[in-house]
């Protein structure tokens, strides 16, 4: 009996024993490739941490740049919306000088149209006055012409006053004369006049036909177409004129039928005596 | 006094078998430990 149960324990302990050293050995094979894979992964852990650092320092470089950049980029759009305002202030100013421009400018064209409407009414009332201008123009030459027909008529009126001045001046020196030569007489010239009265002077007229000085060049002598056949008498004055001029007077020196000589009395004198000149007793 | 002269038998073997596996099965597992770093000494 005790045999069988010593073998029996036997045979037991065999085969645990047999099962221990294949347990032993699975243990082992797989401890070796669960080593081998550990070791690969420690191995590939420790590559990805050291990649990991890696990422970890170029993402802080990267945001650190980036923090850099946002704030230089919060800077400048900060910068930008400050100048977005002031070119929106800039904007608003200008739409509002804009619109003061566009008011000036309809004021100002408002006030282009009332001055083309004043320039066209100054444009006719200038052209109204050129041609009222050029009537009184007219009018002018009109009146100088007429002005100077009257100064000529009122020269010749002057010497004509003149000349009856000095003809007023001869006979009261010639009256002065005859009431001396009537008192020398002892005649008094309010007695009736007794004898032949002469003639009243007739308006008798003729030409110049030569004029010349005398001998002694001290006096000039006329000779004109009118003698004694025509009342003419020595010592009587005659007036020589040409046209509306006064020329001068002459006093008659010899007398004959048809001619007469006269000699020109210098102070009377205003031009020279052409032949053809017209001599006349009285204007 | 017999028995003890007598000669080994198949448990005798089997005996020497099993303690061969034993030792095998401990080989393996000191070899096991060293994997893991482990001395015997301490």
């Amino acid at each position: 009996m005790n045999n069988v149960v010593g073998k029996i324990l036997i045979v037991l302990q065999l085969v645990f024993s047999l099962c221990f050293m294949c347990f032993a050995g699975a243990a082992f094979t797989f401890h070796e490739g669960w080593k081998k894979k550990a070791d690969t992964l420690q191995s590939k852990l420790v590559n990805t941490e050291q990649q990991l650092s890696e990422q970890q320092s170029q993402r802080q470089q990267e945001t650190a740049n980036l923090t850099a950049e946002l704030t230089a980029m919060k800077t400048r759009a900060e910068m930008a919306e400050a100048r977005v305002t002031g070119i929106e202030t800039s904007l608003n100013q200008a739409v509002g000088n804009l619109a003061n421009a566009e008011q000036q400018r309809d004021k100002h064209l408002a006030d282009l149209a009332v001055a083309q409407q004043e320039a066209q009414a100054r444009i006719a009332e200038t052209t109204d006055a050129r041609s009222e201008n050029l009537r009184l123009n007219g009018r002018v030459v009109e009146g100088i012409s007429v002005r100077r027909t009257l100064e000529d008529n009122l020269l010749d009126r002057q010497g004509r006053i003149d000349e009856a001045t000095q003809r007023e001046q001869q006979m009261l020196a010639e009256l002065a004369r005859l009431r001396g030569l009537l008192r020398f007489n002892k005649i008094d010239p309010s007695d009736a006049v007794v004898g032949p009265v002469p003639a009243a002077v007739e308006k008798v007229t003729g030409v110049v036909t030569a004029s010349k000085k005398n001998e002694s060049r001290s006096a000039e002598l006329v000779t004109i177409s009118i003698g004694s056949d025509d009342n003419i008498t020595k010592g009587m004055s005659l007036i020589i004129f040409r046209g509306a001029k006064y020329i001068c007077e002459i006093q008659v020196t010899e007398v004959y039928p048809d001619v007469s000589v006269g000699r020109v009395i210098e102070e009377t004198r205003n031009g020279n005596i052409e032949r053809g000149d017209n001599v006349t007793t009285k204007l | 006094m017999s028995q003890q002269n007598s000669e080994p038998t198949i448990y005798d073997g089997l005996m020497f078998v099993s303690l061969g596996a034993v030792i095998i099965g401990i080989v393996f597992l000191v070899l096991s430990l060293n994997g893991y770093g482990w001395s015997s000494g301490s």
